[in-house]
């Protein structure tokens, strides 16, 4: 296609020359993913590294109660703090966040036990989240009642009335991910979801190169030079397909070593690479239509950078970016699966977190290439029909 | 020879007439001017002739090439510099004039030769490596005829290529379009400023309200009349304020 190349450079040219528009493309995406990898390390990595901290007073002096503090201690991912405080002092730490929550074993541990009665209570620190309550009162429930039992147990005659194995020894757990029983953990998350993000918000550059194109009469010469509509948009599509890529290539790397330089866990790739790339491509595509489009519906720079940014954080919002989408509501998920940015986001989890295979993220791929067709059909038919003069 | 036959034109149905039966005819290496008051229809028989506008009824014909199709209108060679500074302001004057040499379809080989040329008329030789947005007014409005000289025109349509400039950049760029005249561009030119169009163009015509009302040389135009163009130019055009 005749000039395709100079188009192509130009583009490339006004992006290098636009810092708000890298500091977007590229700055941004990259403070998002570090922040939220760390911010949201613990969130996904309950089942390794997490502990929950707590102070415990026993008021009972009995071999019971001795024993019960002994193994709440031991129970991951529980973690007691040995300090030698008051009860209101150990109060005081936990509402400066120094611990998660505090244990008191009342006096009469055994004979409250037996009774069924409160035999310990537990504060809670204030905004410690409902993940880490579930997993207190689970661990302590779990540890109650193996006392509780082993009373009664210890009643009947010839009963072995031993329960130091842990309920957890009693089943063996694995994950899907693969056969190594690897876990996904926040990068795995917050890479693909940010790259998303970041991927959408080219229509912020795009969208007002082309309106100052607009506004500056620049698209009507290269009409009279018979540049047609066709070209422009192809010309658009091109250099900013190969900034999303680029994006992808910058997002992953940082997953893969700076995220693990700085302490976090190293993204892992899956075992089926290809399935990231045609994610990737079908994602970029879709982000360009997108970015067409909301130029050829906008009049000026001030209204393209509006209504890119604020439909980017809506699909970000809803498509599980900001959020996963796991942790929302039936109906939220539903309306969710709306978003491109879900397709897209689904489809890098099949690979990266489900360890799927190409086959896999055809659906989501296919979802995302409609979607780019169905834009791209209307930001051609907008162009032709107003020209090149008009928004 | 550019003939323009019966053209009219209007932006819808139920909107008045932009240009009504516009019969014109420029002879080849002349230096044309198009006069008339805001609305009279000269952007838009200019946006015509270059393809920015299909018009329904009329033909325009170059050297006998029917401008229908952007071919023809490639092979006439015609070039269009509008009003508007119609360049990337973050780009270089030489990444400008690259760019638009490049889309023209002018061969990678062929474009620094192209660029030198277009500078060398419009002297901006010393700023090629100029972003085009700190350039002056008057720079700008050079570097805008400098884009429109890279395909080597044969027709040249200026639209009020001096607005807004001081009165050293506008005798530039007069002097400009005299050589490029004298080197057998055809030019096409709207202006506002009577003395340009006096001691630019060999032909003029004065049209309002989409008709072409009177067209000639100076001195048939003049003829007969007392006063200058500019007189003529106001009771053509009815004496009043325009929009």
């Amino acid at each position: 296609m005749t000039g395709m190349g100079a188009l192509i450079r130009k583009e490339l040219l006004l992006l290098l020359r636009d810092p708000h528009g890298l500091l977007l493309l590229f700055v941004m995406p990259a403070i998002f993913v570090l922040i939220m990898t760390f911010a949201l390390q613990n969130q996904y990595s309950m089942s390794r590294d997490v502990t929950i901290d707590f102070l415990l007073v026993n008021e009972d002096d009995g071999g019971l109660s001795r024993a019960f503090a002994r193994q709440l201690g031991n129970m991951s991912p529980l973690n007691r703090q040995e300090r030698d405080l008051g009860w209101q002092d150990m109060q005081a730490l936990a509402r400066q966040g120094e611990v998660k929550f505090l244990v008191r074993i009342r006096p009469g541990f055994q004979d409250r036990l037996g009774q069924r009665q409160p035999a310990v209570e537990v504060v809670l620190a204030p905004g410690l989240s409902p993940v880490f309550v579930s997993v207190v009162e689970a661990r302590l429930t779990e540890l109650l009642n193996r006392f509780y039992l082993r009373l009664r147990l210890a009643t009947l005659p010839g009963v072995q009335s031993s329960f130091e194995a842990r309920a957890s020894d009693l089943m063996e757990t694995r994950s899907l991910y693969d056969d190594s029983g690897a876990l996904p953990s926040s990068v795995q998350q917050n890479v693909p979801a940010w790259l998303l993000f970041a991927m959408f918000f080219i229509a912020v550059p795009l969208s007002t190169t082309l309106i100052s194109e607009r506004q500056q009469g620049t698209l009507l010469r290269l009409r009279s030079m018979g540049v047609g509509a066709g070209r422009v948009l192809f010309g658009k599509v091109i250099p900013f397909f190969l900034v999303n890529l680029l994006q992808v290539v910058l997002m992953f790397l940082i997953g893969l070593y700076l995220i693990p330089l700085l302490g976090g866990d190293r993204l892992t790739l899956g075992a089926h690479p290809a399935g990231l790339v045609l994610v990737s491509v079908a994602a970029s595509l879709a982000a360009v239509s997108y970015a067409l489009l909301v130029a050829q519906i906008t009049r000026t720079i001030e209204q393209a950078t509006i209504v890119s940014a604020v439909f980017n954080i809506i699909m970000a919002a809803l498509g599980g970016v900001m959020v996963p989408r796991f942790l929302m509501p039936d109906l939220m998920q539903q309306v969710g699966g709306y978003s491109p940015m879900a397709w897209g986001l689904e489809g890098y989890f099949d690979i990266l977190l489900r360890n799927g295979t190409v086959v896999d993220v055809l659906p989501e791929v296919g979802a995302l290439l409609a979607f780019a067709a169905l834009m791209l059909a209307l930001a051609v038919w907008r162009y032709r029909r107003v020209g090149p003069e008009q928004g | 020879m550019i003939a323009i036959n019966h053209l009219e034109f209007s932006y819808s149905p139920s909107a008045s007439p932009v240009l009504r039966g516009i019969e014109l005819d420029i002879a080849d290496r002349a230096l044309f001017g198009l006069l008339g008051p805001n609305g009279a229809g000269k952007t838009t028989l200019l946006s015509i002739l270059a393809g920015l506008i299909d018009c329904p009824a009329g033909r325009v014909f170059v050297d006998g090439l029917d401008l229908v199709t952007p071919r023809a209108r490639q092979q006439a060679r015609l070039s269009l510099v509008p009003q508007e500074y119609a360049f990337y302001l973050p780009l270089t004057v030489r990444e400008n004039l690259q760019f638009f040499a490049g889309v023209q379809g002018v061969p990678g080989s062929e474009v620094d030769q192209r660029v030198s040329e277009a500078v060398s008329l419009t002297s901006l030789e010393e700023r090629l490596d100029h972003r085009a947005g700190k350039l002056s007014g008057g720079l700008k409005r050079r570097l805008n005829l400098a884009i429109g000289l890279l395909n080597r025109p044969r027709l040249l349509l200026l639209d009020e290529p001096t607005v807004g400039i001081d009165p050293h950049s506008r005798h530039f760029i007069l002097e400009t379009i005299r050589r490029l005249g004298e080197q057998g561009t055809t030019v096409i030119y709207t202006s506002h400023y009577m003395e340009e169009v006096e001691e630019l163009c060999d032909r003029v015509a004065i049209m309002d309200h989409g008709r072409i009302l009177r067209q000639g040389t100076l001195a048939e135009l003049l003829a007969g009349q007392s006063g200058s163009l500019e007189s003529l130019f106001l009771d053509l055009t009815a004496r009043g304020l325009r929009d």
